[in-house]
């Protein structure tokens, strides 16, 4: 495999393994925030050795905790959830599925990832700097995220690098939407009219589209924060702002501002990761039913439904922002109208196994789980969609708990599907049908036993981003809860443990994949022999 | 969709006999179907203008609601040059447009004198704006001054960063059109080009509009 190579199909797998590198930092700090938040007081030498300043006598500082959130968030949403599902898997068969013979700007793709990984390195680099990591989470709200290291330890060089680095993953998603759209249009061969492309490819379009509309806006929100942080304007920094007893020199912005600009990001986003997973358990749940997807068109429709009404739904983040109650109303309707599509699909995907010769091989099992998981986020979605509602639970593990399964466990069954599914064309191989299995229906049942429990402490009024709950006495009654989710999510990511063994041992000693191991009459499985001649 | 488009079919033979064609493939990247690849840089050039409009939008909008946020928003005074500028830039697209017609027909010394022209007025735009932003810090507008000054500095450095890469591919372009490298069949990158030049005119007609006639 060539480093700097513009072969479509290896820099799919570059995006694999850089999603991987992630995806396993971020379960490793998911588990250390669990284990601070059930055990604050726990000393554990090698914190110490870890972050000499941050976890004096191996207690964890509040400040780390959230610098750990901060790390976790990013890693996962844009590195994992964004790259592995479009750029990492509609590299790998998009040009197949349409019958081009590439992607249509080889070199431009090239230049993507080696910008994606950029913006890795300065992420990484962001939390190793003198000062900690940043603090300011995912979302990175001002005005505390755009005053300097004034408003905390992390708030410094740190903060400053994350805003690089975010703002290079924006320009690195650009350019792989570009082009994705022009390959779509353009380099299909003249036996695929759109009518007859496959539904991965119209799903990783609308992502693309989303991703297009969407990025400029995350990059023109961080060009304006950085000058407030960097030359001294006033964008998102309010007039006489006190911080640390000291009045910040800034006047007239509004951090509401930065909260409209992310969030017109921040929303599709939510889709760019959902929507190629998707399409991606169309293919799987049609191709191990036997069976063509059910009612086609609606899923174009509903896939390209769900991406327009997600540009029009960000004000729901901001629901107790003090947002004009008007607006709510508008916002929580569209909110809610995105129930009408999502349904259209869960109907689709269950009519399109009704009836087939159904066969559970692993990324069957993972499709099948994609939908469960994506009907019991969605639902909590629908509660969190109204104003009144959201008043409550916006700031309680409610949230967490919701967003966690829509967006994060829907969409990593989506990459596990595909994962399995796709193996042969990466690797040459099949990965292990047994040891699949078990990893499915161990990190099926953990999913939820970890965040369904959530919903419980959600309700109870349990706050999220809180480093310490022993130190109120009204969350005292919910320690249980919280103990049972840090265990659970311990043997959530041991379970993980089988899913990158099958993976590095398929890699290189598991069984020749034939020709057409799922007997697949989808383009990328018939048409190109090509690719297992290499 | 994946026609053979314009591949040196029906192209006029040249008219300078001594000089390479400049026709023959479609483009200078892909394999054999070539045709679709200008297609798609076409294609692309547009959703890239798409994701430039949504850059600016963003600021925009920024600037629009900084504005009616409170009543601490002063006029920025343009100076003069801005509006010289504005020519320069229109008709450095309208001499480039002009020398992408010709091109077509295979004049292709005029194309180049058209095009070097093109590519020095879009220099000269740069500079004048360079002009104008020293003018603006020597009157006391600086970045961090009002809001207005600010927005007017983030715009108008993000237009000219649009500029300053439109303007390494018309130096590209000029660079191969000088070795008679392109021809009627041979212009996907003179078109590309031409495309997002006329597009940092719209740009920037809409950034002199915005702040000569409502901020």
């Amino acid at each position: 495999m060539r480093l700097f190579s513009t072969d479509h199909r290896t820099i799919a797998r570059q995006y694999f393994f850089l999603s991987l590198a992630a995806v396993l930092a971020g379960v490793a700090l998911s588990l250390l925030m669990r284990f601070h938040l059930v055990w604050p007081h726990a000393s554990v030498g090698w914190f110490e050795k870890l972050w000499p300043v941050k976890a004096v006598g191996g207690v964890m500082t509040p400040e780390l905790y959230l610098s750990l959130l901060t790390l976790h968030g990013t890693l996962m949403v844009f590195f994992v959830l964004t790259l592995a599902p479009m750029n990492a898997f509609a590299n790998l068969v998009l040009p197949e599925q349409l019958g081009a013979k590439g992607m249509a700007f080889p070199r431009l793709n090239m230049l993507s990832f080696w910008i994606a990984l950029a913006s890795f390195v300065i992420l990484i680099g962001s939390f190793l700097v003198a000062d900690g990591g940043p603090l300011s989470g995912w979302t990175a709200y001002p005005p505390l995220s755009a005053v300097g290291a004034i408003a905390g330890p992390g708030e410094g060089l740190g903060q400053t690098l994350w805003f690089f680095s975010i703002g290079a993953f924006s320009i690195s998603s650009m350019l792989t939407a570009i082009n994705i759209i022009a390959t779509v249009i353009d380099m299909r061969a003249p036996e695929m009219p759109l009518s007859k492309i496959p539904l991965t490819c119209w799903n990783w379009f609308a992502t693309a589209i989303l991703s297009l509309l969407s990025f400029p806006v995350l990059l023109a929100a961080g060009l304006l924060i950085l000058l407030d942080r960097l030359a001294g304007t006033s964008f998102f920094v309010p007039e006489g702002l006190l911080i640390a007893d000291a009045k910040i020199a800034h006047s007239g912005g509004s951090p509401l501002l930065w909260q409209h600009l992310f969030w017109f990001f921040g929303h599709p986003e939510v889709y760019i990761a959902i929507l190629p997973g998707m399409g991606i358990i169309s293919q799987v749940i049609s191709n191990f039913a036997r069976k063509p997807v059910f009612g086609r068109t609606a899923m174009i429709v509903s896939t390209f439904a769900i991406a327009f009404l997600g540009l029009l739904v960000w004000g729901h983040h901001m629901f107790i922002s003090g947002l004009n109650p008007y607006s709510a109303i508008a916002f929580s309707a569209l909110t809610m109208s995105i129930g009408v599509p999502s349904a259209v699909k869960t109907f689709n995907w269950i009519a399109t196994a009704w009836g087939g010769g159904l066969e559970f091989t692993t990324a069957m099992l993972f499709a099948l789980g994609f939908v469960s998981i994506f009907v019991t986020g969605g639902l909590s979605g629908i509660v969190l969609g109204q104003p009144q509602l959201d008043a409550y639970f916006h700031d309680t593990y409610f949230v967490v708990a919701h967003f966690h399964l829509i967006m994060g466990i829907a969409a990593l069954f989506g990459i596990f599907a595909a994962t399995s599914y796709w193996f042969p064309l990466m690797f040459g191989r099949v990965m292990d049908e047994r040891l699949g299995k078990l990893h499915f229906y161990l990190t099926f049942v953990l999913s939820y036993t970890t965040f369904g429990p959530m919903h419980f402490a959600g309700f109870a009024g349990s706050p999220r981003r809180y480093a310490d709950f022993t130190t109120f006495d009204f969350l005292a009654p919910l320690m249980p809860i919280q103990r049972w989710i840090t265990w659970s999510a311990f043997a959530l990511a041991a379970a993980q443990a089988i899913f990158l063994y099958n993976l590095f041992h398929s890699m290189r000693r598991g069984k020749l994949a034939p020709a057409n191991p799922w007997k697949s009459e989808s383009p990328e499985w018939t048409r190109d022999t090509e690719i297992w001649q290499r | 969709m994946a026609t053979l488009t314009q591949s040196g079919i029906g192209a006029p033979p040249p008219t300078v006999p001594d000089l390479p064609t400049g026709g023959g493939g479609g483009d200078d990247h892909g394999g054999p179907e070539r045709g679709n690849t200008r297609n798609a840089s076409i294609t692309g050039i547009v959703v890239l203008m798409c994701a430039s409009t949504m850059t600016f939008g963003a600021m925009v909008s920024a600037m629009v609601v900084r504005r009616g946020l409170s009543n601490d928003w002063h006029t920025l005074p343009l100076p003069g040059i801005l509006w010289w500028n504005t020519a320069v830039l229109i008709l450095s697209s309208i001499v480039i447009d002009t020398a992408r017609r010709l091109l077509r027909r295979n004049k292709r010394m005029y194309f180049n004198t058209l095009w070097t022209a093109g590519t020095i007025m879009g220099a000269a735009f740069l500079a004048g704006q360079a002009v104008a932003w020293k003018q603006l810090e020597a009157r006391g507008f600086y970045l961090q001054g009002n809001p207005s000054s600010a927005f007017f500095y983030v715009l108008t450095w993000a237009h000219a960063a649009h500029v300053v890469g439109a303007l390494a591919a018309v130096i590209y372009v000029e660079f191969r059109a000088l070795r008679y490298e392109l021809g009627p069949s041979r212009r996907t990158w003179v078109d590309v080009a031409a495309l997002f030049w006329h597009f940092l005119d719209v740009l920037w007609l809409g950034i002199m509009g915005l702040f000569a006639y409502w901020a």
